[in-house]
């Protein structure tokens, strides 16, 4: 009895734990349902409510669940959105735009060309006090509106119900661009009043997809919108999850539980040379540019002579290929390349550590000199910072290096407090203009993007000039001089552009990489049994 | 008891008092400035100032702090600067979350060290004693980010047996990976300390007796000896749940747990004072509650202890 007693509960016991194994077998496993695709974000989006996202993760949902007047294609050219055509006049100055029929907003009513001037105003009005309100500081009468001085923007008029035109106060070329940033989409009035500060919680837009669950820092869940202008999009379901951590993100994607995954830097070599992932990997240089950046009004950096030295003591290609494996693009000016169709810039500051002493002796400093060199913290900025000191050290130059927590990083570049600096510039939108106007206009030293605080005369008036230069090929050629102009002046080292890398899953089809993350509405993407 | 318990009560709110205030300057002390991170440096500067104004940063610090302590006397933790959502329902949404991770650290952290200390002392400088000495010395000597990268690896890469993150809508399989990697360290010390309690309890004389009258070497072994060797394991174990309490900010990044941990981390690195201050309270509140429900569990382990505190 005993024994048999003892059979059955060795039965038991086998059982048990071969369930378990078996549920357990199937824990890791694809949870993904069949008409949904699953994509990671690392952080929560602040805000879903246009007027106020700064941040990559609402900007790229807000591409989904709003439309502007005019978007980006993945060319980064502009094409007609809620606006199907849109003329520009003579002067530069006015565009009109017509507004298509037949776009509704979510709650099912039809967009008008009020709800376009509603919006724009939206970004501007004092009591809104919207961070992005500065793309239509362009318009006619927009700081008069914006101070509380008037009740309405002179330059945006209302002609008719689906026709309005938007007046500069001075010709700007780049304007549209401007238009196709997540901050000037379209949202309905009567929404906005309903849910007062919490529209941001319920948004409401005439986007591919509309916001179904949101459970705060874990995920989102958009649906498809049948009702979509273009066409209903080809996956019912896009499901964001939140995975802080980059280790993590690469095994869920492996586990099939992510559809399409950024690749972190530390793996990109790997799905790059796998033979298994390799043909899913789509990869685009991104609109940055890296650079080693100085206070250019404090000594020694205010010598031209030394910027170019510095410029020349680093073999930047070496360290794009042994520190970052080939995962950047080595630059040669502040352009990011296929912004401007004009021929690139072939530079003369190649690494040539020779004749970097020579200019440090005609600046008078053959000795060499004492700096610090600061950086945000980061096992890779470390890398690269660790190897321009050891190439600067070759010319005499010690540069000290002081890692610094991001906020502080910051803080220090803006204010000039830092000599020589490693960062970047990321677009805001896929026009030259962008990598000109903030980064060396002399109007914008510090934290509006010309951290190396660099003036030139020469080099404001010409980027004033070009931005009012409609004909694109003629601003394209100007853009280039006036990069020339820059480079000469040596304000930055010009480092590289770095590359975007994704992977998708085989069964995902129709993924694209857009210039900026904001344009990518997702209605391309499919799923294939 | 009664007395003892409401006298720790008591002395709590000036704790707590102490800690709003020293977390309060810490967080002025440090660069950074929130309003920037959530307007983004391109914003005009009239946006900026009205933000601060709005927020009530262009106020004095003592202003600040005076305000906010109004706020927490009518029962309220404030709004997050970011996503104006109040803290006290973050919190509370997050920190039951919290609460189950914990709870099953400590699960794993008492079976695991509770069983190794315990094998550890009854077979004295045994092999076994030296491979459980072992697995605590390695318990202690791996970094918690580590341990969890490993166990993602292994587990949910390798063999493809556990999920990686997330927490499932509540499935307990989400919870083995982060508990097992949170419990792990707490486990190796709690093993340590439960081997040279035994061993001290052990050779008292009662046990000898026990012994002596014919009792099984088990019996001897759980409901003699161990009993009485709870007390430092049971401090240490309350200890842990209590920083536990406070958020695992390592575990819950890398299992993308949604607790209270990661919340106070991106609120760290974004300068979200109110949730700062909020998060860092209630763990404070959480640590103190756990620690006076160790103190008063003893009296019930050892009734020397109860007497001696009436």
């Amino acid at each position: 009895m005993g024994g048999r007693a003892r059979k059955i509960s060795n039965v038991r016991c086998s059982t048990f734990l071969a369930a378990v194994a078996a549920v357990l077998c199937g824990c890791a496993q694809r949870t993904i349902p069949p008409d949904t695709i699953r994509l990671r974000l690392s952080g929560s989006p602040t805000t879903l409510d246009p007027a106020f996202i700064v941040d990559v993760s609402g900007g790229r949902i807000a591409a989904k669940l709003f439309n502007g007047l005019v978007k980006l294609n993945d060319k980064g050219e502009i094409v007609p959105d809620v606006a199907e055509t849109w003329q520009v006049s003579d002067d530069g100055r006015t565009y009109t735009f017509k507004i298509r029929s037949g776009v509704r907003f979510s709650n099912g009513r039809e967009v008008t060309a009020r709800d376009a001037e509603f919006s724009l105003k939206r970004l501007l009005s004092p009591t809104v006090a919207s961070p992005r309100g500065w793309i239509l500081d362009y318009v006619a009468g927009a700081e008069d509106f914006a101070d509380g001085r008037t009740d309405s923007v002179a330059g945006i008029t209302v002609l008719d119900e689906h026709t309005m035109t938007i007046k500069l106060d001075s010709p700007f070329a780049p304007f549209p661009y401007l238009l196709t940033m997540p901050n000037a989409a379209i949202v309905p009035e009567e929404e906005v009043e309903r849910w007062g500060a919490d529209f941001g919680s319920h948004p409401a837009g005439t986007g591919p997809f509309s916001l179904a669950d949101r459970e705060q820092d874990v995920r989102l869940v958009l649906d498809a919108n049948s009702g979509y202008y273009e066409g209903v999009p080809r996956v019912k379901h896009v499901e964001y999850i939140i995975i802080p951590e980059d280790l993590t993100a690469v095994v869920e994607f492996e586990n099939q539980n992510l559809d399409v995954l950024e690749i972190p830097a530390a793996e990109v070599s790997h799905y790059v040379r796998s033979k298994r992932w390799g043909e899913f990997v789509v990869s685009r240089t991104g609109l940055n540019t890296y650079y080693l950046g100085y206070n250019c009004q404090k000594e020694p950096f205010n010598d031209v002579r030394v910027r170019q030295a510095v410029s020349r003591a680093i073999d930047t290609r070496k360290i794009a290929e042994k520190v970052l494996e080939g995962r950047v693009e080595p630059a040669a000016g502040p352009i990011p390349p296929g912004l401007v169709e004009a021929p690139p810039l072939t530079g003369d500051h190649n690494y040539d550590p020779q004749s970097a002493i020579a200019l440090l002796k005609e600046a008078g400093l053959e000795d060499g000199f004492r700096t610090e060199l600061m950086l945000s913290t980061g096992r890779e900025e470390l890398g690269v910072c660790e190897a321009i000191q050891s190439y600067l050290n070759e010319v005499r130059i010690e540069a000290a290096l002081v890692p610094l927590e991001w906020s502080a990083f910051k803080k220090a570049t803006a204010s000039g407090e830092a000599p020589v600096f490693y960062t970047s510039w990321w677009a805001d939108y896929p026009e030259a203009e962008n990598f000109l106007f903030p980064t060396f206009h002399s109007s914008n030293w510090g934290a509006a993007g010309n951290r190396a605080r660099f003036a030139s005369n020469e080099v404001d008036r010409a980027i004033e000039r070009t931005r009012g230069i409609l004909d694109d090929d003629l601003r394209a050629r100007e853009y280039r001089r006036i990069e020339k102009m820059i480079v000469d002046q040596s304000p930055w080292v010009f480092l590289w552009h770095r590359k975007e890398f994704y992977i998708r899953q085989p069964r995902v089809g129709g993924f694209k990489l857009f210039p900026v993350y904001s344009a990518d509405k997702g209605t391309e993407m499919f799923l294939t049994p | 008891m009664r007395a003892y318990v409401i006298k720790r009560i008591l002395l709590a709110i000036p704790t707590l008092w102490g800690i709003t205030l020293v977390t309060f300057l810490l967080m002025k002390s440090i660069p950074g400035d929130p309003v920037i991170g959530m307007v983004g440096e391109r914003a005009d500067p009239e946006v900026i100032a009205q933000m601060r104004e709005n927020l009530g940063l262009d106020r004095p610090l003592v202003v600040q702090y005076v305000r906010y302590m109004r706020l927490l006397c009518k029962g309220e933790l404030g709004r997050s600067h970011y996503t104006n959502r109040p803290v006290a329902a973050s919190i509370a949404e997050k920190f039951p979350n919290t609460l189950k991770l914990a709870g099953a650290a400590v699960i794993v952290a008492v079976l695991t060290g509770l069983t190794l200390g315990m094998v550890a002392a009854v077979r004295r400088d045994t092999w076994l004693d030296r491979l459980c000495s072992l697995s605590a010395s390695l318990g202690i000597a791996t970094p918690v980010f580590w341990l969890a990268l490993i166990l993602v690896m292994v587990f949910s890469y390798a063999l493809g047996w556990l999920p990686a993150s997330g927490m499932g809508g509540g499935l307990p399989v989400f919870l083995i990976l982060p508990a097992l990697s949170l419990g792990t360290r707490s486990a190796a010390y709690l093993a340590r300390i439960t081997r040279s309690s035994m061993l001290e309890v052990m050779t008292q004389d009662y046990l000898r007796t026990a012994r002596a009258k014919g009792l099984p070497g088990w019996s001897v072994t759980l409901k003699h000896a161990a009993r009485n060797a709870l007390i430092p394991v049971i401090t240490l174990a309350g200890l842990d749940f209590g920083s536990y309490l406070n958020g695992s900010v390592l575990t819950e990044t890398i299992f993308g747990w949604n607790g209270l941990g990661r919340f106070a981390m991106e609120a760290i690195m974004k300068r979200d004072y109110p949730v700062i201050l909020g998060t860092v309270l209630v763990g404070a509140a959480a640590f103190i509650v756990v620690n006076l429900v160790v103190d008063v569990s003893y009296a019930f382990i050892d009734p020397r202890v109860g007497s001696a505190r009436r």
